[in-house]
């Protein structure tokens, strides 16, 4: 049995308070024997820490961990058919949405039938062909017209260089005609 | 020291919110641990991994439960416990809880893979674990392994301080005896 004043086994544990882990302290100064038991146990604790903590050998795996999560739209996907009040309420705004899409198509009157009769609808595509026939006609006028105007510039121009060329050969006749005359006479 | 614990406080807050990543930095911090734990009083890698994550599973499920944001460890140790002693009885349903032993005790004591130490003397660590009882062996892995104090101790296996330090003490004297005796000249 130990002489100290409180239990070595709670002070080597650190479980007394701090005056009574001083008063062991300064008991064991002076005991030897507690000194021993001490040493003691400090040996057991250091055999025991042989044993090692060992690595897990995988880390636990979580089911709410990240990696195990499905994808963002996975997930609003899930929670939507896993929701009987999130499926219906997404059900009346598809349908909602249906009617709404149909009323505006409906009420725009952009359609063949809007109203007119086959006649009036004959009527008005032979207006249209009318009014293009004679957009096309004046365009067609207006064309031949271009051209004809055209060929006649050039045909102008033609005649002006022609008429040119004429003169600059006559020039050049009258002057090489000048020339003979004048070196004919210096030679007798 | 203490800001690792006000941040486990601040993470078992925000877990108890409902925040997945807190708690999976928690299990992170001590699924190593409580691995170990379960590794020394149940004798088999496969068994302590299946316990630490089923372990983990329920903290999550309870954590809402837990008042006292700075007794999460040995509220964990609990669950760790009773999950451990859960499999014993399911094993040896005739034992009672008390006195039951894990499986393959002794050699299958787990020694360290990396230990720096000579392998004689965590082979003779494990053996002398062996022998004690699983109370005892328990005992001294939370006090002396997991450096629990007595009174969380007592939390943890539901008993009180002096059941713990009774099974503890009796444990020790008789690991001093394996591991520290008395040399003729006192100490050995």
């Amino acid at each position: 049995m130990s002489c100290s004043p409180f239990d070595l086994r709670d002070y080597y544990l650190k479980e007394l308070t701090d005056p009574q882990q001083r008063q062991v302290e300064s008991h064991v100064k002076d005991c030897s024997a507690c000194r021993e038991e001490l040493e003691r146990l400090r040996l057991t604790q250091a055999a025991l820490f042989s044993l090692r903590d060992e690595e897990i050998p995988q880390r636990i795996a979580f089911v709410s961990d990240p990696v195990f999560e499905p994808s963002g739209p996975r997930r609003w996907w899930t929670a939507l058919w896993g929701s009987p009040g999130r499926l219906g309420f997404a059900s009346a705004a598809m349908l909602s949405a249906a009617l709404l899409i149909s009323a505006l198509t409906r009420t725009s009157g952009r359609g063949p039938a809007a109203g007119l009769s086959s006649s009036e609808i004959d009527r008005r595509i032979q207006q249209a062909v009318y009014a293009s026939e004679a957009r096309q006609t004046v365009k067609t006028t207006q064309l031949v017209h271009d051209l004809a105007q055209k060929a006649d510039t050039e045909h102008q121009l033609r005649l002006v260089a022609e008429s040119d060329a004429e003169y600059t050969r006559k020039q050049k006749y009258a002057l090489e005609k000048s020339l003979n005359e004048w070196v004919t006479p210096a030679s007798n | 020291m203490i800001f690792r614990a006000v941040e486990d406080t601040d993470l078992i807050r925000q877990a108890s919110r409902g925040s997945v990543e807190s708690f999976n930095l928690l299990v992170s911090r001590w699924e190593k641990r409580v691995y170990n734990y379960l590794l020394r009083i149940a004798g088999n890698r496969e068994d302590a991994l299946d316990l630490a994550q089923d372990v983990f599973l329920k903290a999550y499920q309870n954590l809402r439960k837990l008042d006292d944001p700075g007794r999460f460890a040995p509220w964990l140790y609990r669950i760790a416990h009773n999950e451990a002693y859960s499999l014993f009885r399911k094993r040896k349903p005739e034992v009672d809880g008390e006195t039951i032993e894990p499986e393959a005790t002794g050699q299958g004591i787990a020694v360290g893979a990396t230990s720096v130490f000579p392998i004689e003397l965590s082979l003779a660590v494990a053996s002398a674990l062996g022998r004690l009882s699983a109370d005892q062996r328990e005992a001294v892995v939370l006090k002396i392994y997991q450096g629990f104090k007595f009174e969380e101790m007592s939390e943890i296996l539901s008993c009180p301080v002096s059941t713990v330090k009774s099974r503890l003490y009796t444990a020790l004297e008789l690991l001093k005896a394996d591991l520290a005796p008395i040399s003729p000249r006192g100490v050995s």
